[in-house]
């Protein structure tokens, strides 16, 4: 019985140590493809994410029909034709900050992560620099790069090639909530 | 050993916690939470004549040309298989919402306007089976009184209110596979006049429609509409065979970015309801048939956040 009341509390503690997470439902996710003939940029305000502050490991999920286009007809091909959201409905990253930072600690650091993205349902690892502002209780975590679309074989036909930028810059703005 | 058991347990259950994939299942659960709706049933807001439960986006306008050459059996040398005549359907449609459009079009076939609205007050999603869009027109018929139809018969009004023709359509869709997608549609037509006392004012009619993706960018569509009209009964009371057919089409989606080009074979030469469900002659037995093509190109009026910066 002692023996189960230490495994218990150990358990709890665990839990408390490892599960000093901080979470995200309404991150914002762009991208913008820029070509001479068409620019086009598209927004997902619904990015769930998490980062666990003990081993600073990092996970990104959202929903590709999630990303909004001013054309809708384009959102519709970007669904359809080119992610093709009904056979890979999401896109996630999963990773570990390099450096060794406590972002419990109030403050501004440059980080880096490394992991893996997938896209289209083809997973490369990758590596993203970004900046985060902690003030303990959130964290806000704004970071850009750039995805090459031949790296998740994502299809352009011939007849809108020069229309969609053949690297696509995307933005990340995540507001975390310590849980 | 029990404890120990129960220790090792603890240990792995935190160990578990720590892995990014328990990280991104965490996302994965609250994700599935969400209503997810579905997407694109259709490609277009028509199959081929008839309408699917498609709108278009807010603030979107869908122009339409639509056009039905002459009868693929009138010969080679007097109407080079029916490519020497043409009848037209122009038509603008605009989103005022996302689930709410409104139309209208001009067909040449018996100098027709058409004036529609379609809602959507249903939507496919991982809580919902299926798509249901509700779609009201009206017909307006400008030819000068005294007209022959191809039915032979003679058709006088006296007055604009025996001109109108009202339809009223549910449209039923689901998307079973990202390829496969299928609707019907119980129709009502009412006629404020009819060519002759054998026919009823109203016409009862069921359709049903698909759509298969070839490929992303083609797809095969079809669609039937059976009326539910007593023919032997007609030709009782009349002493003449019910001189209309039921409909069928069937034809390619092609799409390109902003345009959709439906390319068809079908037995009606009517592109609105009035026309194709309740007065196609054509059959498909003797190659009475037509081929058409619809072309649809659609503009965005919703303003691009990126040139407001």
């Amino acid at each position: 019985m002692r023996y189960l009341i230490a495994v218990l509390g150990l358990i709890l503690f665990s839990f408390q140590v490892n599960g000093q997470l901080y979470m995200a439902q309404n991150g914002e996710v762009s991208f913008f493809s820029k070509t001479p003939l068409e620019d086009i940029d598209a927004l997902n305000k619904q990015v769930g994410s998490i980062i666990n502050t003990d081993n600073n490991e990092v996970a990104v999920q959202m929903r590709v029909t999630n990303f909004v286009f001013p054309n809708k007809l384009m959102q519709e091909h970007f669904n359809e034709n080119y992610l093709e959201s009904d056979k890979f409905p999401s896109a996630t990253f999963k990773g570990k900050i390099r450096e060794s930072v406590d972002l419990k600690v109030p403050g501004t650091y440059s980080v880096t992560a490394a992991g893996s993205a997938t896209i289209h349902g083809v997973t490369r690892s990758i590596e993203i620099k970004g900046t985060i502002v902690s003030t303990g209780d959130q964290i806000s975590l704004n970071c850009q790069f750039d995805i090459k679309l031949v790296d998740y074989k994502i299809d352009i036909p011939k007849i809108v090639f020069a229309k969609i930028a053949e690297v696509i810059r995307v933005s990340s703005k995540i507001n975390y909530v310590k849980k | 050993m029990k404890a120990k058991i129960l220790f090792l347990f603890g240990m792995l259950h935190a160990a578990q916690l720590l892995g990014q994939d328990d990280l991104l299942n965490m996302l994965n659960q609250e994700d599935a939470k969400k209503t997810t709706y579905t997407q694109a049933t259709f490609k277009g807001t028509r199959f081929i004549n008839g309408q699917t439960v498609e709108t278009i986006a807010k603030k979107h306008l869908n122009f339409w040309i639509s056009h039905r050459f002459g009868a693929l059996n009138s010969g080679f040398m007097d109407n080079f298989l029916g490519l020497d005549e043409a009848k037209i359907r122009l038509g603008l449609e605009y989103g005022i919402s996302d689930v709410w459009l409104v139309g209208m079009g001009r067909s040449t076939i018996e100098k027709t306007y058409d004036f529609y609205s379609k809602y959507k007050v249903l939507r496919q999603s991982n809580a919902m089976p299926i798509t249901l869009t509700m779609y009201g027109s009206l017909a307006t018929n400008t030819m000068p009184t005294g007209y022959t139809l191809p039915s032979g018969n003679m058709m006088r009004y006296e007055n604009n209110l025996q001109r109108q023709t009202y339809m009223g359509q549910l449209l039923i869709a689901r998307k079973f596979t990202d390829k496969l997608s299928l609707q019907i549609m119980p129709t009502v037509l009412h006629n404020n006049k009819v060519e002759s006392v054998y026919f009823d004012n109203n016409l009862y009619s069921l359709g049903m429609g698909g759509r298969y993706k070839l490929t992303n960018r083609l797809s095969l569509s079809a669609e039937y509409y059976k009326n539910i009209v007593d023919t032997q009964n007609f030709l009782e009371t009349s002493g003449t065979p019910y001189p209309y057919q039921d409909s069928f089409s069937i034809g390619f989606d092609i799409e390109t970015g902003g345009h959709v080009f439906q390319l068809h074979f079908t037995n009606s030469k009517g592109m609105i309801e009035k026309h194709f469900i309740s007065q196609t002659t054509g059959t498909w037995a003797n190659a009475d048939i037509f081929y058409g093509f619809n072309m649809a190109r659609t503009f965005s009026f919703e303003p691009d956040k990126k040139n407001k910066k």
